[in-house]
């Protein structure tokens, strides 16, 4: 069956304003790229509620405190490396340690800028949020999975981090998919293998999947859109089954999912884990689809490392 | 108990006794100071902790509208401490103020202790943002007046950064945005001490001219003696009827007011005195108290 396409990004977008409707004290931060993060329909809705601070990234994580500690609930928007990686002390220490109601979102996560180069590539945000307490990490796989979150983040007290791919996708989920902060959700059953995958990412996972069938190989596919708090039980029974893991994230290979599954892996299952992601590289200018082709993001290494555990 | 006030200035001839009072708070909340590094054996940011404490004082024993039974109260005027630093004068005017009892100093900065190092937030009633990390709380502090702003709430937003402070680039963001979106109901005070961590600014770390700087930056700028009660109620007056700008006052102040060692010496940011050095701050501290007739 044919899957209906969507952008994330703008399945965020009208999102926000309906989860607004429903909320009235959701505001929305922006740094001068509302049309990049798809929040201008938030604009025309609620133009009272809407405030574009500028180009003043570092800026974003503590006006969005301020205004939580009065009640508001801010959603703050900017490019992943900057909505992250410009004001980690800020998120740290007025966020974070406030434990302050901030909605960070981050867009075009990963190397889903392509041509912009790697000053615009974002692959550590996920490593830097994860060591700071207080913080839930989320990471859409595709349009429905992102309105579902939306709507978690506006009900959910606490400073929550949305990794957003720049990137149209197959919508795995049906539109009554319910998504739970702290869960793990099985795409594929599979007794071989098991793949742990974040975000866009899952569109790989799935064709490796079939690769694998044609091969007589059953591969077990786990969506993660948590990946902080990871539900450690869920990690385990997925793992339990299976040979061993193989992880793949839009992401350093350095601190995000794939370190989250090897760490519980080491702990409790004691089996093997490779990791598939970026290497501890700066990454070059291209489309996308190239990059990730160059550093590892392909159908063809997937098959070889999963050869390895194999 | 909750407290009000008209948010008038004080009349130098009128109110002379309530001036007489707050010039008594400022001695004692002084000496708690020294008798609080002294009692527990620590050290403490004498310098930068004695500079506000007319600021502290006026703000919470005259000029803001809170509820110390009810530290979340809506209606409540919002305070933040940008310059974390400074968390021994704040603790004692809150605890002053009866946000919490005295008890609480003895476990001062130790484990499980509701008073930390710097301040939390979720750990001291009256503590409204978790500070330390400088030019951060003003920001916050921003964010606090931009919702009120929306909201059209009544309150108002305080926050008292220093001049090193301004070295941070994230205070010049915030200055502007809080400009941008015309926040009167922003009330900044900047506690102009002259020096930072390590020593005297000038022709080091320079952050003035500050009035022209702010006045740039679309800021009602208004000069004010810092440790003089009247001058500091009459430019609040004069902030609080701003329209469409925020406020600064740039409040002139000495670092280690009060401690003459301190205010008369380099001194490390943070540091033990001596029983020579305490005891000198409190023969003064004592001489000052009998001069405005205690």
């Amino acid at each position: 069956m044919k899957l209906e396409v969507k952008d994330i990004t703008t399945a965020y977008g009208e999102a926000l304003v309906e989860v607004a409707k429903f909320y009235s004290n959701i505001v929305v931060l922006d740094s001068d790229i509302a049309d990049s993060c798809k929040t201008e329909a938030f604009l025309r809705a609620f133009p009272k509620r809407s405030f574009d601070l500028g180009v003043a990234e570092q800026s974003l994580p503590t006006i969005a405190a301020g205004l939580s500690l009065v009640g508001k609930i801010p959603f703050y928007n900017s490019f992943a490396v900057f909505a992250v990686s410009r004001g980690v002390d800020m998120i740290r220490q007025s966020v974070a340690y406030n434990n302050a109601n901030v909605k960070i979102v981050g867009h075009a996560a990963g190397q889903s800028m392509g041509y912009t180069g790697p000053s615009h590539h974002t692959l550590e945000d996920i490593s830097i949020l994860r060591a700071i307490p207080n913080i839930t990490i989320l990471s859409p796989c595709d349009a429905v999975e992102t309105t579902q979150m939306v709507w978690k983040m506006a009900e959910t007290e606490g400073p929550i981090y949305l990794r957003l791919a720049r990137a149209t996708v197959p919508n795995f989920h049906r539109v009554n998919y319910k998504f739970e902060i702290g869960r793990t959700e099985l795409l594929k059953e599979g007794t071989d293998i098991t793949i742990f995958v974040t975000g866009d990412m899952v569109v790989l996972a799935m064709e490796v999947h079939d690769v694998f069938a044609s091969q007589g190989i059953s591969c077990k596919i786990v969506n993660v859109p948590t990946i902080k708090p990871i539900n450690v039980e869920e990690v385990i029974k997925h793992g339990q089954g299976t040979l061993g893991a193989l992880t793949i994230e839009d992401h350093s290979i350095l601190g995000g999912l794939g370190s989250t599954i090897a760490e519980i892996y080491a702990e409790f299952l004691q089996k093997p884990v490779k990791r598939l992601g970026i290497p501890d590289v700066f990454t070059e200018s291209d489309d996308a689809a190239v990059l990730r082709l160059e550093y590892g993001l392909s159908v063809d290494l997937v098959i070889r490392l999963a050869r390895e555990i194999l | 108990m909750k407290h009000f006030t008209k948010k008038k200035a004080l009349d130098p001839i009128g109110d002379e006794e309530k001036n007489r009072e707050l010039k008594l708070y400022a001695i004692r909340h002084r000496q708690k100071l020294l008798k609080l590094g002294k009692d527990l054996g620590i050290r403490l940011h004498y310098g930068a902790s004695t500079s506000c404490v007319e600021i502290l004082t006026i703000l919470y024993k005259f000029w803001m509208t809170y509820d110390s039974e009810e530290p979340q109260w809506n209606d409540r005027d919002r305070f933040v401490l940008s310059k974390g630093h400074a968390a021994p004068s704040l603790y004692i005017t809150l605890s002053s103020c009866g946000f919490f009892p005295d008890s609480e100093f003895k476990n001062f900065r130790r484990l499980h202790s509701m008073l930390q190092g710097h301040p939390d937030r979720k750990k001291t009633p009256g503590v409204e943002s978790s500070t330390g990390s400088l030019g951060q709380g003003f920001s916050v502090a921003a964010g606090m007046a931009l919702g009120g702003k929306a909201d059209g709430a009544s309150y108002k937003v305080y926050v008292l950064i220093s001049d090193g402070e301004c070295n941070e680039g994230s205070v010049w963001e915030a200055a502007l945005i809080s400009a941008n979106y015309k926040l009167d109901n922003f009330i900044v005070l900047l506690d102009w001490n002259k020096k930072s961590s390590y020593g005297e600014m000038k022709g080091r770390n320079d952050v003035a001219p500050l009035e022209e700087k702010w006045q740039a930056f679309g800021w009602n700028v208004i000069m004010c003696d810092g440790h003089d009660f009247i001058s500091l109620t009459q430019m609040l007056e004069n902030a609080e009827n701003a329209k469409d700008q925020p406020s600064i006052l740039l409040c002139n102040t000495i670092k280690g007011k009060g401690i003459p060692y301190v205010e008369n010496n380099r001194t490390p940011a943070n540091f033990a005195l001596s029983d020579e050095q305490y005891n000198e701050a409190m023969t003064y501290l004592k001489k000052l108290e009998v001069e405005i007739g205690l």
